[in-house]
């Protein structure tokens, strides 16, 4: 790697040639505030807040779009940069609302937050200021189907146009008219119609989009915790990380509250798509399984299991039972199938495949298949005829032969996961299958066909770990509890091994993991499996600085200090290691 | 000065081909054809020929600049989108002498080794670009554009791009983002447009003024074009005289004529109309500080009017007299500021949009005098710090007319009307268009 | 796009209040037009169809008067781009309409060199001639008033432009001359550009 040093504020930074000034202090860990650059889009160089001092230039530079030279010397904070920053700050709030306490964006809004550390300290703009749409909430517009949009708030920095153009590939979002009555816009007022839609709330440095979804729901303050994870929804594996609402237990609400993406350059770069973000109420949702049912009755989970096993032996022992497996199932659940597999009438994989409408030149392709693992169960050595489509000809020929008296369901995913499965309600109906085994997450018609059914455990209720389509090897983590007396996956099916041929006994999940990281001990993507570590609920400013280093200043802003008492009483400003001390810009 | 690219502009039928051939025409790009592209580049370095557009930039250095390395094609993109209030030169030029520019375009397109120039003409300009066009089929019939030009192998096409009503399509990035297809938005740079300009391609910009200098540098040489001028501000120059003047109109003289020559010597301006006396004038254009009655003794050249703290631009000179309120220019050309401002960056869409606000205001008889200081900051903070030259040009009238004039702005909060209420202004303000 | 039950779109409760240009009866660019933006097309190299969006909105105006949603669609989809784009173009540039216009657009220049010459009181005057203030069209569709800004003619100060027309040298006194000129014998009335010579 070419490298180039040049010096910031008197320390010496190398970085990668190429880089941006910008790039180099964000690396080095100064502060430098920016809105139209953006990590993942091109460069605008438009809100023009980046300004710093490059000697031997005349005017300052936007660091955003000026190259690292060798031997340049940067200045971030002379008193000359500090005033320019300082009045690129008033202009930008000439027009801008004051209506933090209602904004979704107040308390993690980069204008918020930079304007209290480099703006002046008071406006001298005396007129009033320009509205579109009207003020209050008469400004909030519809902006397609997940999206809300507020022109008032919006400063133009040009991130929601770029990222429809560059890595949505249709540039729905435009600018009408020009100069100082520049709005934000698509034709007809549509809105965005996307699967990449969310991205925008990401990417929109102030409240102007918001998600319908998130919109007044929380405050950053009230979902202080988060987890890295990954999302499971289809075989991209795009990594994420899930917010939980602090909220005490008698309050209404769910506590997974919102799910935003997280960088991984060989995967989802800063993006995901509307699926993963907005389909996770199903998780808390009133048709989760609480409880073990037999006949569509409650029952304990000793009677289940004990039903289990009398069923296996009804129909004439294991080789009668036939698994029908969704591809949602984890490595540590698949290895223990794996296992007494062999004594069984066999392992069918079904999923999900749906083409989802995207541009022709989209940067981020959503897979059609929704599942998240059947990479995974192609390296356990199952067969999972990956041409897309699951091919469950085999299985349902059998069952309409009468030869499957035993169907053991196994689906830890959301409803439709496991395409089509009219066919198994209605072969249990007609008694062609005598009984039907169900180990699933949410109540469906399936689920209400079954003669057992035994409560899983949704994605963000395990530490399971997933092969996305590519062959990476992650971890998606426990975010909150499982509800009700739902066991995790790989503990049922542990516990029903002997009744299939095989005693199966691990003692956590990690240690089913040490098994199958010696067990494709040849496979270099597992090499990490056995030791593979879960982010826990902590401080989402730790986990942010470390894995997003982009976003990072969001959080040296939002969580200085917990709880959140901003600028300590007696409102001057608090000199803290990691905090940017607020000054009086003359 | 005899004039020599508006030599034949009152000629019946000059612009046609024909009278073109008849005094000489193409032999410039006729004899070019026989250099090498960098002979040409550098016969152009040495006549110190510098743009006609505004900046002054030495034109053979910009087409040095040009990556003739690169794999990709080049492009001449000809600006003949002029909108800076007060000028009108290349109007004349492309109504009166097209093949002159069209020779320019072709010899330029020579020397960086472009294949075609595009000539980015204002939307306003519907009948100049009718004449190009009907020019331009005459010059193709006549092998002069086009495939194998004069038997010597060489192609080059020219096309004629209208735009349709921005003053920001006048910046160089700005007219090929517009040439693209795009809003006239500026682009930053680096990248220069001579590494990746039209299409990503390596580009020169350059004004019509400048080009239809080229054909005089290559058939009578560098040297004789630099001695008609001072010193690096060699050539012919047009200028164009507006406002209370006797005899508004494009003048070409050399850049020996100072300012005052150009406002009263009867050959040109000839002097203030209707017995008034000079105010202050604009020399180049409304983007540029003005200058008072005692500082026009300067020759009117790139470096003269630079030393006496204003800048040549586009060479329109707005002369203003006595009658005039700066107060109500100050708000006329920020009205035009704010109007034309792409919105791109911050300071300059935010910023004009509040300047205008605030000259409004004491225009209108409601100022306060902290307004005054507010109006400087602003303008300061304005300047140097857009995307493009826009924002300084935006500051500059506020910032200029204020330090002249102050006592002028002062008097109209003080007294809450306009101190200056001409004869020929509006009775009542006229209500804004957009 | 129902990925979510959730987000039931449509309800209307959220209202824009940006005015849309006019949806218009179905547009369709004539054969000879067409033909014409194919031509211009290839002045520009293959995959930059783009370039000729102005042209295409140019064509799109004269065959309708303004610029329509409809007409959008059309330009878009022979432009090769996306319908938000084109709209981007059109509210851009001043010199595309979204309104209907009248048959004679008249255009005041009223930037510093015209105003110095009269421009204010031109438009006073039309204003007061048509009963129109600026940016109005009347309502038989005759006339449309518009100041705008330097047309590049300041020595003939002030200039008044009528469609793609100039009338210079217009002082106050004048401008009734010039409205009845238009409604007697319409652009053939205008002085035109200013450096028409003698024997041409």
């Amino acid at each position: 790697m070419e490298t180039v040093t040049l010096t910031i504020d008197g320390k010496p930074v190398t970085v990668e040639k190429g880089k941006s000034v910008l790039e180099a202090v964000i690396q080095s860990g100064g502060h430098v505030p920016y809105y139209c650059y953006h990590p993942g889009l091109g460069v605008d160089g438009s809100c023009r807040v980046c300004i710093v001092k490059i000697e031997k230039m005349p005017k300052l530079q936007t660091s955003c779009s000026t190259p690292c030279g060798e031997g340049m010397v940067v200045t971030t904070n002379s008193p000359e940069v500090e005033a320019a920053r300082a009045s690129v700050f008033e202009f930008l709030l000439v027009n801008h609302p004051l209506d933090c306490p209602v904004c979704d964006k107040g308390g993690e809004c980069p204008l918020q937050d930079f304007s209290y550390s480099y703006g002046p300290e008071r406006s001298r703009m005396a007129f009033e200021r320009r509205t579109f749409d009207g003020e209050g909430v008469k400004a909030d517009i519809d902006f397609g189907p997940t999206l809300m949009l507020n022109r008032n708030r919006c400063i133009l920095c040009t991130r929601c146009v770029r990222f429809m153009k560059e890595v949505d590939g249709d540039a729905q979002i435009g600018i009408t008219n020009r100069g100082v009555h520049s709005e934000i816009s698509t034709f007809e007022e549509k809105g965005v119609v996307s699967l990449l839609s969310g991205n925008l709330m990401d990417v929109c440095p102030v409240g102007a989009l918001t998600t319908r979804d998130y919109r007044f729901k929380s405050r950053p303050w009230d979902n202080p915790n988060a987890v890295d994870t990954i999302c499971t929804l289809c075989e991209k594996g795009c990594n994420t990380t899930a917010w939980i609402k602090a909220k005490p237990e008698w309050a209404k609400g769910t506590q997974l509250i919102r799910t935003t993406p997280r960088l991984n350059e060989d995967i989802n770069s800063y993006w995901m798509c509307d699926i993963g973000r907005f389909d996770y109420h199903w998780i808390e949702g009133d048709r989760r399984i609480n409880q073990a049912h037999m006949n569509g009755n409650v029952t304990s989970w000793e009677d289940a299991l004990v039903s289990v096993k009398d069923a296996v032996d009804a129909v004439g022992g294991a080789t009668h039972a036939q698994f029908l497996v969704s591809g949602h199932a984890s490595l540590e659940e698949l290895f223990i199938i794996k296992q007494f597999a062999g004594n069984t009438g066999g392992v069918t994989f079904s999923w999900r495949h749906r083409v989802k409408p995207q541009p022709a030149d989209t940067k981020f392709k959503i897979p059609a298949v929704d599942a998240p693992n059947l990479h995974g169960a192609k390296d356990l050595g199952f067969n999972t005829a990956t041409s897309g489509v699951a091919n469950i000809s085999a299985l349902q020929s059998a069952v309409d032969a009468g030869m499957v008296k035993l169907l053991y369901v196994l689906d830890p995913g959301p409803d439709g996961t496991l395409g089509d499965v009219e066919w198994v309600i209605a072969a249990r109906k007609a008694g062609k299958i005598k009984t039907l085994i169900v180990q699933a997450v949410l109540h469906s018609a399936l689920t209400a066909a079954a003669d057992i059914l035994l409560p899983g455990c949704a994605f963000v209720e395990k530490d399971a770990t997933y092969t996305n389509m590519t062959g990476h090897v992650q971890g998606a983590a426990r975010v909150i509890t499982a509800p009700g007396e739902a066991v995790e996956d790989w503990q049922i099916l542990s516990k029903l091994s002997v009744v299939f041929g095989v005693n199966v006994t691990y003692s956590s999940s990690a240690a089913v993991r040490v098994a199958i990281a010696q067990a494709l001990g040849a496979n270099p993507a597992y090499a990490g499996l056995a030791t593979m570590t879960f982010s826990r609920p902590m401080s989402a400013k730790s986990w942010l600085q470390a894995s997003n280093p982009s976003e990072r200043w969001k959080w040296d802003f939002m969580f200085q200090d917990l709880p959140p008492i901003k600028f300590g009483d007696d409102f001057g400003p608090t000199p803290r290691a990691n905090v940017i001390p607020m000054k009086e810009v003359k | 000065m005899e004039p020599i690219l508006t030599k034949y502009v009152k000629q019946p039928g000059g612009a046609s081909l024909d009278f073109y051939m008849k005094v000489g025409g193409y032999e410039g790009l006729r004899k070019s054809l026989g250099m090498t592209p960098d002979q040409v580049v550098d016969v152009v370095k040495q006549s110190g020929l510098r743009g006609r557009g505004g900046a002054g930039f030495p034109t053979g250095m910009k087409w040095q600049f040009v990556d003739k390395k690169s794999p990709k094609p080049k492009y001449i993109c000809c600006n003949a989108d002029e909108s800076e209030p007060g000028t009108f030169k290349d109007h004349v030029l492309m109504e009166r002498n097209p093949h002159l520019l069209f020779e320019g375009c072709l010899i330029a397109c020579h020397a960086i080794g472009a294949k075609v120039a595009y000539i980015y003409i204002r939307g306003e300009f519907y009948h100049v670009q009718q004449v190009l066009e009907r020019e331009l089929a005459k010059a193709r019939a006549a092998g002069l554009v086009g495939k194998n030009i004069m038997g010597t192998g060489f192609d080059c096409d020219i096309f004629v791009h209208r735009g349709a009503g921005a003053y920001e399509a006048g910046e160089e990035t700005a007219l090929i983002e517009s040439l693209e297809g795009k809003k006239a938005q500026p682009r930053l740079k680096p990248p220069f447009p001579a590494v990746a300009g039209l299409y990503d391609c390596p580009t020169a910009v350059n004004n019509v003024e400048t080009l239809c200098n080229v054909p005089f540098i290559i058939t009578e040489g560098a040297e004789a074009f630099a001695k008609l001028g001072p010193e690096k501000n060699g050539g012919p120059k047009l200028y164009c005289i507006s406002g209370h003047v006797k005899n508004p109109g494009v003048y070409e003289t050399s850049m020996h004529t100072t300012l005052r020559e150009l406002i009263y010597d009867p050959k040109f301006g000839g002097g203030i109309r209707g017995g008034h006396q000079l105010k202050c004038v604009i020399p180049g254009g409304s983007s540029v500080p003005v200058l008072l009655p005692e500082q026009l003794d300067i020759p009117a050249s790139f470096d003269g009017v630079a030393s006496a703290g204003s800048m040549l631009g586009s060479a329109g000179l707005i002369v203003m007299d006595e009658t005039t309120c700066m107060v109500w220019a100050a708000q006329n050309l920020l009205y035009f500021y704010k109007h034309e401002s792409c919105g791109k960056c911050t300071p300059c869409r935010e910023g004009g949009d509040w300047l205008h606000k605030l000259l409004m205001k004491i225009e209108r008889g409601d100022g306060e005098m902290r307004d005054l200081d507010l109006l400087l900051s602003v303008a300061n903070n304005i300047a140097g710090k857009t995307l493009c030259a826009f924002g300084d040009a935006a500051a500059t009238p506020v910032l200029t007319t204020i330090k002249t004039f102050r006592a002028e702005y002062e008097a109209h909060i003080r007294e809450g009307r306009c101190t200056l209420p001409a004869s020929w202004r509006a009775s009542h303000p006229v209500l804004a268009a957009h | 796009m129902s990925f979510h039950p959730l987000m039931e779109y449509g309800a209307g409760h959220h209202q824009s209040a940006r005015v849309l240009p006019e949806e218009g009866p179905a547009f369709q660019f004539t054969a000879a037009n067409l033909a014409k933006l194919e031509e211009i097309c290839t002045r520009y190299p293959a995959e930059r169809r783009k370039s000729a969006i102005i042209a295409a909105l140019y064509l799109a105006q004269g065959q309708q008067g303004y610029i329509t949603l409809s007409a959008m669609r059309a330009v878009a989809a022979a432009i090769r781009c996306s319908t938000a784009e084109v709209e981007d173009i059109v509210y851009f540039y001043t010199m595309f309409y979204t309104r209907p216009m009248g048959k004679h657009i008249v255009m005041v220049c009223r930037t510093l060199s015209c105003a110095l010459a009269g421009a204010e009181r031109v438009t006073e005057t039309l204003s007061k001639e048509l009963g129109l203030r600026p940016g109005e069209t009347d309502a038989n569709r005759e006339f449309s008033l518009l100041e705008v800004e330097c047309l590049g003619a300041c020595d003939r100060a002030p200039v008044v432009g009528v469609n793609d027309d100039w009338h210079e040298c217009q002082q106050p006194e004048a401008a009734k001359a010039l409205i009845d000129g238009l409604r007697a014998a319409g652009a053939g009335s205008l002085t035109g550009c200013h450096l028409k010579v003698a024997g041409e």
